[in-house]
């Protein structure tokens, strides 16, 4: 009797426990390891990448899941960057989540319970890229999730789909692809080396200047 | 040179607001109950174990009331204690060190709490013995069953070992803000900021000390006594003076580390100077208030303004530098960040009160 009653009383404690558990993300794995190839000198500006990224994903005004940085050099050269979530093969954004809301999929994707996120910004203020921002309708941390929702269904991201100089390339890497051959087979470089995050957004032809 | 810049941060620089700032200040009931640990332990300076307990218990208990207005959900903050991120996964690697020192300081509460009631489990006794209804239920709760001098001898002892463990876990939260922004975020004035861990910990033993000779002499105004004040003034100089000298040599270390960092931290060193003048002043007016104490005021608010400056400087100017370094952001405040700062601080004090009418906040050896 006695035995049953402790049983009783751990289920009733788990039972409790469980109360506030929330239910996982609803993204699926593929078992792929997703990266993005971005060329520099295809880059020409058009904003088209980040139009379509922020209607796709109701990008709130002022914050941006890609953005594009532009650069002048002294002869008056411009070069176009553009940037977003880096999906880091170790995420500088990941364990100073207190809830366990941010986290990384098998198939490398950085990404973001919405459910768990209390929104407390300690993501936001541990990317070093400012890839993420405080979403203010959602009450959440938000950013690029490579469009996982339109990988689920066969489709690329928006923003690769939207350029118009096919200077974006996404895939899954060390397979039979574009994005595997052009970074197998020329220098490429990624932001913020020094960081040791092992970001999975390849550059072509990234200037020196924009790696701060 | 970089044009149509678009960053996240430029949407919202102040991400944490200066609520965060009273909540570093509530941070400093950890030191205060450090301090009465240390007291207990050593046997020395027990006549301030009582008030620095209470003040301790009142300011600690509240402290994660001061982060909930910086939490865009909330309502959703309990997750930090059902859901805590305390052991690395594949899925979420690492340890959380906000979901750690929430864990800290659930055990540090109880363990605090543990130990008042053991250092005042005989007066509670005593009390319960002259006491009618309620107060006369609350006290016979809180004597623990001590009703003996002889119990209370070995209760001592127990107090002594809850004293001990007290301390890794309070220690751990008078240095946690400053170890979350060098360790767990990418801010390049605050990862550069190498002094930041020990220059926190030496800040809130101020802050503790200030805030404690202030309400002793509102207290005992008119009957203070030497050897409580002087040993408190003392560990409140040497705090000062640690503070403004860690300041000073972070300062030095940027600009021989390079032109560039010297140019990204530029917008903090202004207040820094302040911080310096503040607390040399503070330090010397502390030397002053050991031979006249009725001058204590003027050391705990000198050394409070020196204190706030910094913490202003650390947490609110800190982040307004970009993450490239290249850019200083214009503060965005909304309008009710005083009342939602003082707020936190205003329930630590209420706690403290509520403690002081059921507790005594001067020594009574051995219970009596």
């Amino acid at each position: 009797m006695n035995e049953v009653s402790r049983r009783g009383f751990l289920g009733a404690v788990s039972a409790l426990m469980m109360l506030p558990a929330v239910s996982a993300a609803p993204h699926t794995e593929s078992g792929k390891r997703y990266a993005m190839l971005i060329d520099v000198d295809k880059c020409f500006g058009c904003m088209a990448c980040v139009v379509a990224c922020a209607a796709e994903n109701n990008v709130p005004l002022g914050s941006f899941r890609t953005w594009i940085e532009q650069l002048v050099k002294p002869d008056g050269t411009r070069i176009f960057v553009p940037k977003q979530c880096n999906h880091c093969e170790d995420p500088p954004c990941v364990p100073p989540c207190p809830t366990g809301a941010t986290y990384k999929t098998a198939d490398g994707l950085v990404l973001v319970n919405d459910e768990l996120c209390i929104g407390c910004g300690a993501c936001v203020k541990s990317c070093p890229y400012g890839a993420r921002y405080s979403n203010p309708v959602k009450g959440v941390a938000d950013k690029c999730t490579f469009c996982d929702h339109r990988l689920a269904a066969g489709l690329l991201p928006a923003c690769v789909e939207a350029c118009p100089t096919g200077a974006r390339v996404f895939g899954p890497l060390h397979e039979d692809n574009e994005l595997s051959k052009i970074v197998r087979s020329r220098p490429v470089q990624v932001l913020k080396p020094h960081t040791g995050a092992e970001p999975q957004i390849y550059y072509i032809s990234l200037p020196d200047e924009v790696n701060r | 040179m970089l044009e149509y810049y678009f960053p996240n941060e430029a949407a919202e620089p102040l991400l944490w607001h200066p609520v965060l700032f009273a909540y570093t200040l509530l941070v400093s009931g950890a030191d205060l109950l450090i301090l009465a640990a240390l007291a207990y332990l050593s046997g020395s300076l027990r006549k301030v174990i009582p008030l620095m307990t209470m003040l301790g218990i009142g300011f600690f208990a509240v402290v994660l009331v001061g982060p909930l207005a910086d939490l865009k959900s909330p309502h959703k903050a309990p997750l930090i204690f059902t859901h805590p991120h305390l052991a690395p996964t594949a899925a979420n690697p690492g340890i959380s060190l906000t979901a750690f020192q929430a864990t800290a300081w659930l055990i540090a509460l109880i363990l605090s709490i543990i130990f008042a009631l053991l250092t005042f489990s005989y007066y509670s006794h005593q009390a319960s013995l002259t006491s009618v209804g309620l107060r006369k239920s609350l006290y016979q709760a809180f004597s623990l069953g001590v009703t003996s001098a002889e119990k209370y001898g070995a209760v001592e002892k127990v107090a002594k070992a809850v004293a001990v463990l007290m301390l890794p876990f309070l220690t751990l939260w008078g240095v946690y803000p400053a170890t979350l922004f060098i360790m767990q975020t990418w801010n390049p004035a605050w990862r550069s900021w190498a002094l930041l861990p020990v220059t926190y910990f030496a800040d809130t033993f101020v802050v503790a000390t200030a805030l404690f000779m202030l309400v002793y002499f509102l207290w005992r105004y008119g009957s203070l006594e030497r050897d409580v004040v002087t040993p408190v003034l003392k560990i409140h100089a040497a705090g000062s003076l640690s503070v403004a000298a860690l300041t000073g040599l972070q300062m030095a270390m940027w600009w021989t580390w390079s032109p560039a960092t010297a140019e990204m931290v530029e917008p903090l060193i202004p207040l820094m100077y302040v911080v310096i003048g503040l607390l040399l002043l503070s330090f010397f007016l502390s030397l002053v208030a050991i031979r006249y104490p009725a001058t204590i005021p003027a050391v705990s608010l000198v050394a409070m303004a020196g204190t706030f400056t910094n913490k202003w400087n650390i947490i609110v100017n800190a982040q307004l530098i970009s993450k490239t370094g290249l850019a200083f952001f214009e503060p965005e405040l909304g309008g009710g960040w005083l009342l939602e700062t003082a707020a936190p601080i205003a329930l630590g004090v209420a706690v403290f009160v509520l403690l002081s009418i059921l507790f005594p906040l001067e020594v009574r050896e051995s219970g009596k």
